[in-house]
């Protein structure tokens, strides 16, 4: 196995991707997205360059649609069999890594938001307000190691209180290292999207 | 912390040289210090291609819309805007891969690319949506596993391919693998294969019979062959010379029917050296080997290569690997055992399709077969881990875009099973009909006219429902799938192969695939098929189930479906799909409009049809019916071996469509053909109206070559390559009637046309 291994560098991350899930008594399809998706390509809803859809609903796991971005993608993803939305940042934004990761935060949360809200579902898409996934898409600077979560508290929690107004979370580290980095981020208070996009968006201009 | 400083000297030194300079040319051309073009082709002969929507124009189904990307005018090539996303084509020769490999490919498709990765039909993986900025990154870490990206593509020798069953085969003459291995290794980066005007392609089989080598549509060709003489065996190879599909195939020539091992490596070089001194380079629609060969002659091409070889200065490295080969050979991780357990009813099912037992006895090879060549970075990692379990090191990729694992103990059959099915990869149905190949089409390539993916990905579904009721000569039979003309799904030689095109259709246009019958999978790829007629996209799966149903109803005996075909003719064929062909008006179905997988409406004519336009585009799509019937009728006398008749008429079809398109203009054109020749020159061609967004107007010139040529040809071979131009003229002419009519965009001066190599097969 070939993994090499750098010490963390998260000063300097920017392929952060944020993921967040479909309840479990909400579905979403890859027949329902990839016409939502050309939408928000022709309406501009969402922000950035959007340039392209990805059909790879012929995959059980992993990537499903992609909204393919010149800044990033938004994907309905299949990881490790559990479906839900991810922003997958490509291009650099500004600002701290707390800066960043609510940068990310806000477009992915956005992007669900708009799939809840999207009327042309028959039946309603519903996305949990008390799981996260964050993963660094960079093996260079952000090795899957305890070091590279211990480094990423300080501007991870912030986020996760500001996510669901408390600090009550349960954090954990996936372990296969030649994986990316990924951490699953979970708290027992259920809430809805609509009331943490209204956190996530308070006060900073999106 | 950079992934040069972190990997060090894991990077061979001369590959991280390599990379350094193209990273190098990368910030010069930054600087607006390297020409447009030059970069073009620096970036292709390390693999970094354009992708679809490069020149910052998608139609979004409401009209072609501008991306503006933020590049501030930077381009990596002409009309190639430097944010847009490309792809990466890494190169892997035969196929094989270790298991460290697909670790490192499945990083940097999750790191680079869309988490996604792509297995081509010439045994290569594409990476898709990755930025030119992170490529030295990319190749870096590919170089760290020893993979180098260096002519995966442009003006090069592109990957030498072979049997991925090599050396396990049960019919092959001897492994082909280490002949493969060197002739990569010698040729890549030879100064004499450096000055081509065109790639050049190379494979190796170990047998006349099956298809896994593909001989008879490459550059070379070579198939592993024995002789005796003096009671002793020698090895060598009958070798095949300037095949090649693309939008005029040709079936490769004989040019020895034995080499010795000794000579091939020089005369692979030799062999380059003809191609680089006389191939063509200005029009690179005719720089392929194969009209070199064409126009020389194979018996003329045989002695410049053997002149050449005579005067080369001898090179160790033609033998030295020669030495190797009695140490050559794959490792098993395991002991060979027979399979003692019947395994579950999924397991048989995936073993009918997917194992083929070795000729060392106790062991087969696995396919994991991959929809659409497809796997996510997920499942690479985990596939890794699973042949590290079973097999040991290697995996190889085919060109039926699977994987297979070789050096499988038969008792561990179930078990592998089972853990390729928690991954997702033990999908049955390999090497059936089911089991679909198709280039990226209009997904992410610039020339696709229609989804070829997405209409695999249909009859996939489709078909594997009923894969266990198919009756078993039909199950066994191969489709496969091009976006364009350009063939790199590789649709002349299967059973069944489609290609796309577009028609107009009452103010829109329309996605369709034309049929091509009569090509071989078998016998290396051993004939090429003709297109029977364009049908909507939206049919095709109707043309699978009546062309089937037929054969099924039909068959005498154990007749092969090519025999099938054959016998029942294609004018038969054809009128049997005949009511496909009709597309409802748009107001009655607008699913005809968009393409499989797609809901964007294909292409949209939001210019209003004056009524004077209507009329003569009407006389207009009368003459291309009329040409369409005429070059079915040439193939029909092809068939017959009428070649003199079916030459005229396929001359005949590209008059009659050159002068429905002059009826646009001139509606008193008349039938003489140095008049329409005359007009459409003038009208069309020199002002470039006719041009291809990429081919220019090399479509044009296949009527002007003909006309200019007054006695019919009697060779059957240049009289189908007429038939393929005459269907090519066609196409160009439909798509230049669409473009006046305003339902594509205009074609822009060729001068900023993107350069043929950017053709992604
Ligand atoms: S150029 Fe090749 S990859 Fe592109 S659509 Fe045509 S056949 Fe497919």
């Amino acid at each position: 196995m070939n993994v090499v291994s750098s010490a963390p560098d998260l000063a300097n991350l920017q392929r952060i991707a944020i993921k967040v899930f479909v309840s479990a008594d909400s579905t979403i399809t890859a027949r329902d997205v990839i016409p939502v998706f050309h939408r928000w390509i022709q309406t501009g809803a969402v922000n950035g360059l959007p340039i392209d859809v990805a059909n790879y609903s012929h995959l059980p796991t992993g990537p499903c649609v992609l909204l393919v971005g010149h800044e990033g993608h938004y994907v309905l993803d299949r990881t490790e069999g559990r479906l839900g939305v991810q922003y997958n940042r490509k291009q650099p934004l500004e600002g701290s890594l707390a800066d960043r990761l609510l940068s990310v935060t806000r477009h992915v949360v956005r992007a669900a938001r708009l799939l809840e809200a999207d009327a042309s579902f028959s039946t309603p898409v519903r996305f949990l307000g008390n799981e996260v996934e964050i993963i660094a898409q960079d093996r260079l600077l952000a090795p899957n190691s305890d070091e590279t979560l211990v480094e990423l508290r300080p501007a991870l929690d912030p986020l996760l209180t500001r996510w669901s107004g408390n600090t009550d979370w349960t954090v954990s580290r996936k372990s296969d290292p030649r994986a990316p980095f990924r951490v699953a981020a979970v708290t027992k208070a259920t809430d809805t999207l609509e009331n943490v996009e209204a956190r996530l968006f308070e006060s900073n201009n999106y | 912390m950079t992934w040069k400083d972190l990997l060090g000297e894991r990077v061979p030194t001369a590959l991280g040289r390599e990379i350094d300079t193209y990273e190098n040319q990368i910030a010069l051309k930054r600087l607006g210090k390297i020409d447009d073009k030059v970069f073009a082709e620096t970036r292709l002969r390390r693999g970094a291609y354009g992708q679809r929507y490069d020149n910052g124009q998608r139609n979004d189904g409401t009209g072609v819309k501008p991306l503006p990307f933020p590049s501030n005018g930077q381009t990596k090539g002409p009309d190639t805007i430097w944010d847009a996303p490309g792809m990466q084509r890494i190169k892997i020769p035969f196929g094989g891969l270790t298991t460290a490999q697909m670790d490192t490919l499945a990083d940097l498709a999750e790191e680079y690319s869309d988490g996604v990765c792509h297995i081509t039909t010439r045994q290569d993986v594409q990476l898709h949506y990755v930025h030119i900025d992170d490529t030295p990154s990319l190749m870096r870490r590919l170089a760290a596993v020893g993979i180098t990206t260096r002519e995966a593509c442009g003006n090069t020798v592109r990957n030498v391919t072979a049997c991925p069953i090599a050396g396990v085969c049960r019919d092959e003459t001897f492994d082909v693998t280490p002949y493969a291995l060197a002739s990569m290794r010698f040729l890549l980066g030879h100064p004499d294969a450096q000055d081509f005007g065109r790639k050049f392609k190379v494979a190796f089989s170990g047998c006349r019979d099956h298809a896994c080598g593909l001989v008879n549509m490459h550059d070379f060709g070579a198939i592993a062959v024995t002789r005796t003489t003096d009671g002793v065996e020698q090895r060598g190879f009958e070798v095949y010379i300037g095949g090649g599909l693309g939008a005029v195939p040709h079936e490769a020539k004989p040019f020895e029917s034995f080499m010795s091992e000794e000579e091939i490596l020089p005369t692979l070089q030799a062999i380059s050296r003809v191609f680089a001194r006389l191939g063509e380079k200005r029009n690179r629609a005719r720089a392929r080997v194969k009209f070199l060969v064409a126009q020389l002659g194979v018996n003329e091409f045989r002695r410049l290569v053997r002149e050449e070889r005579d005067s080369l200065a001898a090179d160790e490295r033609w033998t030295a690997y020669l030495n190797e080969l009695p140490r050559y050979g794959e490792q098993a991780l395991k002991t060979g055992r027979p399979l003692e357990d019947a395994g579950s009813s999924a397991y048989q099912t995936w073993s009918r399709t997917n194992v083929y037992r070795q000729r060392q006895p106790g062991y087969a090879v696995a396919t994991v077969s991959l929809p659409l060549g497809d796997l996510s970075s997920g499942q690479l990692r985990g596939l890794a881990d699973v042949a590290r379990r079973f097999v040991g090191d290697t995996v190889r990729a085919t060109v039926e875009q699977n994987i297979v694992l070789r050096w499988v103990r038969e008792s561990d059959l179930p078990a592998l099973h089972s853990e390729l099915e928690a991954l997702g990869l033990a999908r049955p149905g390999a090497a059936t009909i089911a089991d679909i190949t198709a280039c990226p089409g209009t997904d992410t390539c610039k020339l696709g006219i229609a989804s070829s993916r997405g209409l695999a990905a249909e009859l996939e579904r489709q078909l594997a429902k009923q894969i266990d009721a198919l009756e078993p000569a039909v199950r066994e039979l191969r489709i496969k799938i091009s976006g364009c003309f350009n063939s790199c799904g590789q649709h002349h030689i299967s059973d069944l192969g489609f290609y796309g095109v577009s028609r107009h259709v009452g103010g829109h246009v329309v996605p369709h695939f034309q049929v091509v019958l009569g090509g071989k999978w078998v016998e290396n790829g051993g004939a090429y098929g003709l297109a029977i007629g364009a049908i909507p996209a939206k049919k095709i799966p109707d043309v699978v189930r009546r062309i089937t149903g037929r054969f099924v109803e039909e068959r005498r005996g154990s007749e092969s479906f090519y025999d099938f075909t054959i016998r029942i003719g294609k004018r038969a064929l054809r009128e049997m799909l005949e009511d496909l062909t009709t597309v409802p008006p748009h107001e009655v179905d607008t699913a005809y409009y968009s393409d499989w997988g797609d809901p964007r409406e294909f292409g949209i004519g939001d210019m209003g049809i004056g009524e004077c336009a209507g009329e003569v585009v009407s006389l207009t799509e009368f003459d291309l019916a009329g040409a369409e019937s005429q070059v079915f009728e040439a193939q029909l006398q092809l068939e017959e071996g009428d070649f003199g008749h079916a030459d005229t008429l396929a001359y005949g079809a590209m008059l009659q469509a050159a002068k429905g398109l002059i009826k646009t203009e001139f509606v008193d054109i008349s039938d003489d053909p140095d008049q329409i020749v005359s007009e459409f020159r003038t009208r069309f061609f020199d002002s470039k109206v006719f041009f291809d967004r990429f081919a220019g107007g090399k479509f044009a010139q296949y009527l002007f070559r003909r006309h200019a040529r007054s006695d019919p040809s009697d060779d059957a071979s240049a009289t189908r390559r007429l038939i393929e131009e005459a269907q090519l003229f066609l196409e160009a002419t439909h798509a230049c009637q669409a473009r006046l009519a305003g339902q594509l965009p205009a074609a822009p001066p060729p001068t900023s046309a993107l350069p043929p190599t950017e053709r992604p097969s």
